[in-house]
């Protein structure tokens, strides 16, 4: 099984480097192939919001860089990891650069889940969800807000299951690892790894 | 009547100047804080951010602002990289001071859907932004069913978008007066502009309509990275 995750460190920066060490020996254990992606080292433009990927060209977006590469391994993975400083209550702009750019990955016309308008999903399988944050001290307030938009994107990107993970830079690696392990196990149940 | 504020506009969406439901609401709500005693000024975040010298002359007018306005439009349920860059731009050169001018800060939120409150997470973010940015929070609107007003003025759309404009009106009002957004702005502008059964129907006949001009009618449901490419 696969997992991806879409790193969002600013360039120049460190802050999710643990992090995404202690992630990729996690999963390498428990038997998924990993495949980590710093997206400030890759060459990704951002969404120019022409809805192109919807009704020109449908599921391929018109910009030949790596951010077509990040949505066909977000549409071939079982799980994304999505990796970030948390950044006002939400996800960096380098987080949210690669994901604006993954809109083809659903379809646009609207259905109703749960009551909700949403867009109708593209493809047959979506991969599972976990949002990992980190914030340089304890604070709840943003803390909440990463978990909502962990929720709400797991509702508009179909994720058949997400989880949320926010740590502060003071926790010890030796802290946050079990608390990965058993997220990873709860946000993958009944995810059959070979 | 308040004189001699300056207020900036900071447009939010990627698209060309004019054609934004962003650019809209921002402009509307400009014009009746100008009628208000403000100066006006707009900056699309897209042209503000192209080279390091238009990114610090932004900064500079942010500073020297009374009144920083967001307009937005929401993707996947929050704001575009852009304008998280613009933030992230903004907060790093605020938090340098050690004494930021007092700005007020206030959001408009637009989303395709017809829930304005699918707005909600993005608005927390903008508040949080002003939290750290020493701005302070004059409250945020959401608007659904932003495919109604495709990037249209206002005044142009009509009838149905009469309460948007009297949701912009409250607004200017209260913030030439120095107070936070009413609340009877915020339920207004999250009035539906039509049921949204109509809304969705017209919404999926639209996007038929589109790929037909674009010559993908009949395709918009293909899925081209079943067996594609990988990183």
């Amino acid at each position: 099984m696969k997992a991806l995750i879409l790193d969002g460190d600013l360039a120049g920066q460190t802050t999710t480097a643990l992090m995404r060490t202690c992630l990729v020996e996690i999963l390498n254990q428990m038997g998924w192939q990993v495949q980590p992606l710093v997206l400030h080292a890759e060459k990704v433009a951002y969404c120019l919001g022409c809805f192109e990927c919807w009704i020109k060209t449908p599921g391929l977006c018109r910009i030949d860089d790596e951010g077509r590469a990040v949505a066909a391994a977000v549409i071939h993975s079982d799980l994304v990891i999505y990796l970030t400083p948390i950044t006002f209550g939400g996800y960096s702009s380098e987080l949210k650069k690669a994901i604006d750019r993954i809109i083809g990955l659903v379809s646009p016309f609207f259905a109703k889940i749960d009551g909700e308008v949403h867009h109708q999903a593209r493809y047959d399988h979506y991969p599972r969800m976990l949002g990992v944050g980190i914030l340089p001290q304890p604070d709840p307030t943003q803390a909440a807000i990463f978990a909502k938009l962990i929720e709400r994107n797991a509702i508009n990107l179909h994720a058949p299951a997400y989880a949320t993970l926010v740590v502060d830079e003071t926790q010890a690696r030796h802290v946050m690892q079990p608390q990965l392990q058993i997220l990873i196990e709860q946000v993958t149940e009944k995810v059959m790894v070979y | 009547m308040t004189t001699e504020k300056s207020a900036l506009l900071l447009i939010g969406s990627a698209k060309p100047a004019g054609h934004s439901t962003s650019e809209a609401l921002g402009n509307y709500l400009l014009a009746q804080l100008e009628k208000a005693g403000f100066t006006p000024t707009t900056y699309h975040v897209h042209r503000a951010l192209r080279t390091p010298a238009r990114s610090q002359e932004l900064l500079t007018a942010v500073d020297q602002s009374d009144l920083l306005i967001l307009a937005f439009p929401l993707y996947v349920d929050s704001l575009p990289y852009l304008v998280i860059n613009a933030l992230e731009l903004i907060a790093a050169h605020r938090q340098a001071q050690r004494r930021p001018t007092p700005t007020r800060f206030v959001a408009l939120a637009n989303c395709g859907f017809p829930e304005a409150d699918q707005n909600e997470t993005a608005l927390a973010i903008c508040r949080e932004f002003a939290r750290q940015s020493g701005l302070a929070w004059a409250g945020g609107l959401a608007l659904g069913q932003g495919g109604a007003i495709s990037g249209r003025p206002l005044a142009a759309v009509g009838g149905m978008a009469r309460h948007v404009m009297c949701a912009l009106d409250l607004t200017a009002d209260a913030l030439a007066l120095g107070e936070p957004v009413p609340a009877a702005a915020v339920t207004l502008m999250a009035k539906p502009m039509m049921p949204a059964f109509f809304y969705t129907l017209m919404g999926n006949l639209g996007w038929h309509l589109q790929a037909r001009t674009q010559g993908a009618f009949g395709h918009l449901r293909a899925q081209p990275l079943t067996d594609a490419l990988e990183v």
